[in-house]
């Protein structure tokens, strides 16, 4: 028998600065209000952890799903600053030290919300998407009824640009999945003539959940294709 | 009136922790800093003894009773740099 189908209940994406069409589950808002969040927790937030919490807010009300965040490159800034003052032989800030994790903003969004459901933090060198749905999948099968998966990306800070990469958008994308109701999301190997397509970024979901573009992940040789 | 040093430490005390929406004014000298009044945590309390040691040469143990007298209130804070700092 084939696994249910998987499909996109609802999304909220955060993408700072964009003249994008007037969709109300856009924000383009330059510094998310992190409303989700108590004042004392949402200071030790980014941007976009703001942005993540008022998205997991919208979409998990309830505080009763599981989440999965997915990031390539995670909170490069905090890492460095650290990074620098321990080659200054300075000591470490423990609250730098203790959000940059990978699982920070979730942990932070864990204590305002009361979520205590399993949560999941991931990178996966430019297959972060493809991770994101291979393991909401996996969630799916064990009788989750839906599941949030967020994928959020910044800039690469530029000192470290030598050692990477390519240009990254700051950006952060939530979706509601589920295998009942909703757009059906398919995937299809990626044709040959398929022009190359870079890692799939945050601001490409948001493309894509827009209905702007197509998704293509070079990495697993997959496009994804949203139904309805 | 805030004394010169009391405002110095509000202020330390903003900016270390990133206290959005506070203004020196809003925190009480004789108020708690931890759990009730400012509401600081354990994460705040390395941050500050971090920023003491940084701004004024003073180390203090992490787990002690004397750190847990000095961090009660700004006032007992201003007592511990005025008798204990690097001039």
């Amino acid at each position: 028998m084939p696994p249910p189908p998987l499909t996109l209940q609802d999304w909220r994406a955060w993408w700072p600065g964009q003249a994008r069409p007037d969709d109300p589950r856009l924000s383009v808002e330059e510094r998310p209000a992190g409303q989700a969040v108590p004042a004392m927790l949402r200071r030790r937030l980014n941007l976009p952890g703001r942005a993540i919490s008022d998205m997991l807010d919208a979409l998990d009300p309830e505080a009763s799903r599981v989440l999965i965040h997915a990031s390539r490159h995670g909170d490069g800034e905090r890492t460095l600053q650290m990074l620098e003052a321990l080659t200054a032989g300075q000591p470490v800030s423990p609250a730098r030290f203790g959000l940059s994790v990978h699982n920070a903003i979730l942990g932070v969004h864990s204590i305002a919300s009361g979520n205590r459901r399993s949560q999941q933090a991931l990178a996966a060198s430019g297959a972060e998407l493809a991770a994101l749905f291979g393991e909401a999948r996996g969630y799916l099968a064990d009788s989750e009824g839906s599941v949030v998966v967020v994928f959020s990306d910044a800039p690469v800070p530029e000192r470290f640009r030598g050692a990477d990469t390519p240009e990254v958008e700051l950006a952060a994308v939530a979706m509601r999945l589920g295998t009942a109701t909703g757009r059906v999301i398919t995937a299809e190997p990626l044709p040959a003539d398929a022009v190359p397509a870079r890692a799939p970024q945050p601001t490409d979901v948001i493309r894509w959940l827009l209905g702007e573009a197509p998704l293509d992940c070079p990495g697993r040789r997959l496009r994804w294709r949203l139904a309805g | 009136m805030a004394t010169p040093l009391e405002h110095e430490l509000k202020q330390l005390i903003i900016e270390t922790l990133e206290l959005e929406d506070t203004t020196p004014e809003d925190i009480d000298p004789d108020a708690p800093l931890f759990v009730e009044g400012l509401g600081l945590d354990s994460i705040d309390a390395l941050e500050l003894g971090l920023a003491l040691q940084k701004t004024y040469g003073i180390q203090l143990e992490a787990e002690s009773e004397e750190a847990r007298r000095h961090f009660a209130s700004l006032r007992s804070l201003v007592a511990l740099v005025e008798a204990r700092r690097n001039d």
